[in-house]
């Protein structure tokens, strides 16, 4: 663990194919430098992450979670992003109970235009998770 | 398991950011102990050659590719793979490009965020499996339902690429509504004679044969999906033999028993046996059992003893049957209506009687109409004044919140025609807001602003308009108070779908809008495909649209069956969708209800899910969804993505 100044959160980024995936290689062709603290996880949808997806990064090290969809309206696969959007609900009320804040599992829209979107919400996760500190998740066993 | 990371320098792209040493050196001491190859431009011919010799010669079990987006190029390795005799889908790309040398300032970092997205793509490529394309064989016919202009030039041009063609119609005529007009907007075509060609061909052209026509006949259900559909239609009894008819109304003339017609909006009488209309086609009668005689236990057979061809040509005793019929897809061209009018108060429709809505009076001015084409009011004169009603019902949150968008163009049809047929009469345009677009609807409202004896009154909303009859019998509008004589009242109501586009939407659990509409996949990038697979829109039945519009979307659902079903070519489905455990499967259907695509049936039988592959998009969504874990996204499974999540936190 590192210390509090020289704290380098690490975020799990889960992008959905079809638009906030492709709005990061939007930010990319931009060439316009964010944070390197989210490792982007690829999948088909954002409907397509589970919840546990969530607690098993948080339980493997990461500091923050970011799930990115389309806009509501524009999922490739109509409605996979309402999907997300209510477990999202569900995981922040968990988070809680688990005693995790609940600013560091956020759920944010970037179409495939918004590149300059796209780097402001990562910035601004980075900004919320190194302000949150370390997650210290207790050990049972 | 051998792993091989071929690294891509991308130029100086990659290159100046991501330290190809720093990789090779971190790969050596992940425990998959995998090769590391540096290609310069792995796009290039040059770099895929290159690739696809070293797969050939190292024979890894699966390969990592640390390179650019797989938007870019995944599909373009996935061939290297194959070129190479690998299952494609042992390759799991790293976007190092776009997503790190791009957007990382310092090279150390960028290249430690390298190290650890190819860690996880190591760790997840190990649990990927080789997957297949399966392949299913296929009908290529096509069912089409609505025979007005959409489904007419579908199922044409359908049959002329050689597809057999079913043709379901409602009603006992194929045409739909514009065949029931006089005149075209805009350039006031005759109707029936522009659609004759289109007709004739249908019914008698050389690729006929290939279309089963079925009229006054209707889906009652559908089951398998695209490629395998099989359909059952009603095929309610016309009474007289479309083959052997001949058209020569002898049995009309001997009919006794009349009733209104419908197909002249109960403005004329017809018989029992009779043609809906002058000229239509299939030129032959059809009898209306609840108004024939022998259906009121009467004994009657005039109509039978009065055909010349026979005694089979009029078949008294010929009941409904229920046919069914393969097909691979589905073109819906059930057409529109017209809202009712009389559900808003004020315009005086139902209760006054020189009120007509659009379709009441395209039929008066049909000369296959119920006056023979003359303008009449019901008192049996010419109207001195003529009042027409834009926007009725349309652009109104009471009623219906969207523009119809043709009603402009044929109120201002009907403003010519009248003029031409009634050069005194006065003609007065209340509009909300006026809607002439394109290319060619400008000539007839220049036409009608120019024209002498009308004029245009703008209202705001149409509880602002009255039409009522003062003391003295005169029929007046009335706009705010501000009454003017309106001998004939022209309502032009929103344009709403066809009746029966509910049921059919629960027959084929396509979805509707709010409107009622059927609902695109895509509003603007498949607005001529349905939610349901192989199921496709075409014409008014999606939206307010014109006899063009509809005519192109026809085209549209053609397209749509012959790219996708062709005969002798199966149909490859997509290995990266999700499959159902039924040994796991508890039975409790949350991925039925999660399904977008309706591609999740439950098997009451084997109290389990099953997954259609054929309609599985591969989201995933039911993956997640699966409380039992009983569901594998393939391709994306939950173990593939847990271990690149431990990879990338390492």
């Amino acid at each position: 663990m590192t210390t509090e100044k020289g704290f380098e959160p690490k975020i799990i980024g889960f992008l959905c194919n079809w638009c906030s995936y492709a709005g990061a290689d939007k930010a990319g062709g931009m060439q316009e430098p964010y944070p390197p603290n989210v490792q982007v996880i690829r999948v088909m949808c954002s409907g397509r992450v589970d919840p546990q997806f969530v607690l098993s990064a948080f339980e493997k090290g990461a500091d923050g979670v970011i799930i990115l969809a389309c806009h509501p309206g524009d999922c490739h696969y109509k409605e996979g992003n309402c999907r997300a959007l209510q477990r999202h609900s569900m995981l922040s009320l968990m988070l809680g109970q688990l005693g995790v804040e609940k600013e560091r599992c956020r759920l944010d829209y970037v179409s495939a235009g918004e590149g300059e979107k796209f780097g402001r919400v990562i910035r601004e996760m980075v900004e919320a998770v190194h302000k949150l500190g370390p997650l210290c998740l207790s050990q049972e066993d | 398991m051998k792993i091989g990371i071929y690294f891509c320098n991308c130029g100086s792209n990659i290159a100046e950011k991501i330290s190809s040493e720093a990789i090779i050196a971190a790969a050596k001491t992940f425990p998959e102990q995998p090769y590391v190859t540096i290609v310069d431009f792995i796009c290039s011919e040059d770099g895929k050659l290159q690739f696809e010799e070293s797969l050939k010669l190292e024979q890894p079990d699966r390969v990592v590719v640390a390179a650019c987006s797989p938007r870019d190029h995944e599909a373009t390795f996935r061939r290297c793979l194959i070129n190479a005799g690998m299952n494609p889908y042992l390759m799991q790309m790293v976007n190092i490009r776009e997503q790190i040398a791009w957007v990382t300032e310092d090279p150390a970092v960028a290249t430690e965020k390298a190290i650890g997205a190819v860690r996880g793509a190591v760790m997840r490529v190990t649990l990927q499996q080789p997957l297949e394309k399966k392949q299913l064989e296929v009908c290529p016919d096509a069912l089409v339902i609505g025979a007005g202009p959409a489904g007419m030039k579908a199922a044409l041009s359908l049959a002329e690429a050689g597809r057999s063609v079913v043709l379901v119609e409602r009603t006992p005529f194929i045409g739909g509504l514009p065949v029931r007009f006089e005149e075209l907007f805009p350039a006031l075509e005759c109707a029936p004679c522009m659609l004759e060609p289109l007709m004739g061909d249908l019914l008698h052209g050389d690729h006929a044969g290939n279309i089963e026509l079925m009229t006054m006949a209707e889906l009652v259900e559908v089951t398998g999906f695209y490629g395998n559909f099989i359909a059952k239609i009603r095929q309610k009894p016309r009474h007289v033999s479309l083959h052997e008819c001949i058209g020569c109304g002898e049995c009309v003339e001997a009919c006794p028993a009349i009733t209104m017609n419908v197909f002249n909006s109960n403005a004329s009488e017809r018989k029992a046996i009779d043609f809906a209309f002058a000229g239509v086609l299939p030129n032959a009668p059809f009898l209306m059992e609840e108004i024939c005689l022998r259906y009121k236990a009467e004994e009657c057979r005039a109509c039978k003893d009065a055909c010349p061809m026979g005694e089979d040509v009029v078949n008294l005793e010929e009941v409904e049957t229920i046919v069914e019929r393969r097909i691979g897809s589905i073109i819906l061209a059930t057409g529109a209506g017209l809202y009712d009018a009389s559900q808003i108060a004020g315009m005086g429709m139902g209760t006054l009687p020189d009120v007509y809505d659009a379709l009441q009076f395209e039929r008066m001015l049909s000369s296959t109409g119920p006056t023979g084409g003359e303008i009449v009011t019901t008192a049996g004169n010419a109207p001195s004044s003529v009042a027409i009603i834009h926007c009725v019902g349309s652009l109104d949150d009471d009623h219906k919140p969207y523009c119809s968008g043709i009603c402009c163009q044929y109120a201002f049809k009907f403003n010519h025609l009248i003029t031409a047929k009634l050069p005194e009469t006065t003609i007065t345009h209340y509009h909300r807001e006026l809607v002439v677009p394109g290319k060619e609807a400008h000539t007839l409202y220049k036409h009608a602003v120019k024209n002498k004896n009308s004029c245009m009154k703008r209202y705001d909303g149409i509880k602002d308009l009255a039409v009522t009859v003062d003391v003295s019998g005169q029929q007046q509008v009335s706009a705010k108070g501000d009454a003017a004589p309106a001998d004939m009242v022209i309502l032009c109501p929103a344009v709403i779908p066809a009746e029966g586009a509910g049921k059919l939407s629960a027959l084929l659990d396509v979805s509707r809008d709010s409107f009622g509409f059927f609902r695109e996949l895509h509003g603007r990038m498949d607005a001529a495909q349905s939610t349901i697979k192989g199921v496709y829109l075409a014409g008014a039945c999606q939206e307010p649209m014109d006899t063009r519009s509809a005519m192109l979307e026809g085209m549209a659902g053609v397209g749509y069956t012959l790219a996708g079903l062709q005969p002798g070519r199966t149909l490859e489905i997509e290995p990266i969708n999700a499959e159902v455990d039924e040994t796991h499967c508890a039975g409790c259907r949350l991925c039925v209800s999660v399904c977008p695509y309706r591609a999740i049936s439950f098997d009451t039988e084997h109290n389990a899910s099953s997954i259609n592959a054929v309609l599985c998009h591969g989201c995933g969504t039911c993956v997640a969804a699966c409380p039992a874990g009983a569901i594998t996204g393939h391709h994306f499974t939950n173990e593939q993505i847990m271990a690149e999540i431990e990879g990338v936190l390492k």
